[in-house]
């Protein structure tokens, strides 16, 4: 069950056990392909995740909603902006 | 040479060829994460560089050898997002190649264009 007020996700992305700079070569792709507003998810493992996506919602103007961590797998929140 | 069409502008520099792959792989990825960025990426391939673009070679050294992917896996992944890489003549020439010796898709400038690409750079970064 989503927590309130934490956006669900449209569409999930498992980057699991990818390393740089796979989640954020796969986040640039996947968003383009979910419309205007919609949330995407990133599931990824690189420990890098983090200030990356930051980073890089900070450069494309996309909305970083939220990055939670459980059991080891970091949960990006990202909702499409342009 | 810049499209115009980024606001950013990253120009990568490879000078370390097939002799150094640990080397080889890190332009290619930065490359990528850059071109994710929705930035405007090339790489420039001078001295040693040009060696990891010869289409025999991409497929036979990685920068972990035999434990991870190939050198094409890199490139590919790079140009796959739109970043464009260049050789300059002379340094073909020190390594006895030829454009068609390298793989599609590789753009021929020479040092004054070079220059320009790098004084109109957000940054240019080099290996």
């Amino acid at each position: 069950m989503a927590e309130p007020g934490v956006p669900t996700a449209d569409q999930v992305l498992d980057c699991t056990g990818m390393a740089c700079p796979l989640p954020v070569v796969k986040t640039s792709q996947a968003i383009k392909k979910i419309e205007l507003g919609q949330v995407l998810e990133l599931l990824a493992t690189d420990p890098g995740v983090e200030p990356d996506m930051q980073a890089w919602s900070r450069r494309t103007g996309n909305e970083l909603l939220g990055i939670s961590k459980s059991s080891e797998v970091f949960h990006v929140l990202i909702r499409r902006a342009r | 040479m810049w499209s115009g069409d980024f606001d950013s502008k990253i120009l990568y520099v490879q000078t370390h060829g097939v002799n150094d792959p640990g080397r080889s792989a890190t332009p290619f990825f930065l490359a990528a994460s850059a071109a994710a960025m929705e930035c405007e990426v090339m790489i420039y391939f001078t001295m040693y560089g040009p060696t990891l673009l010869r289409k025999d070679v991409i497929d036979k050294i990685g920068p972990k050898g035999e434990a991870g992917q190939p050198l094409r896996y890199f490139i590919e992944q790079a140009t796959g997002l739109g970043v464009r890489l260049l050789v300059c003549q002379p340094s073909l020439d020190l390594n006895d190649l030829r454009l068609d010796e390298l793989i599609d898709g590789v753009d021929m400038i020479g040092g004054a264009a070079f220059n320009d690409l790098a004084l109109t750079a957000d940054a240019v970064i080099s290996f």
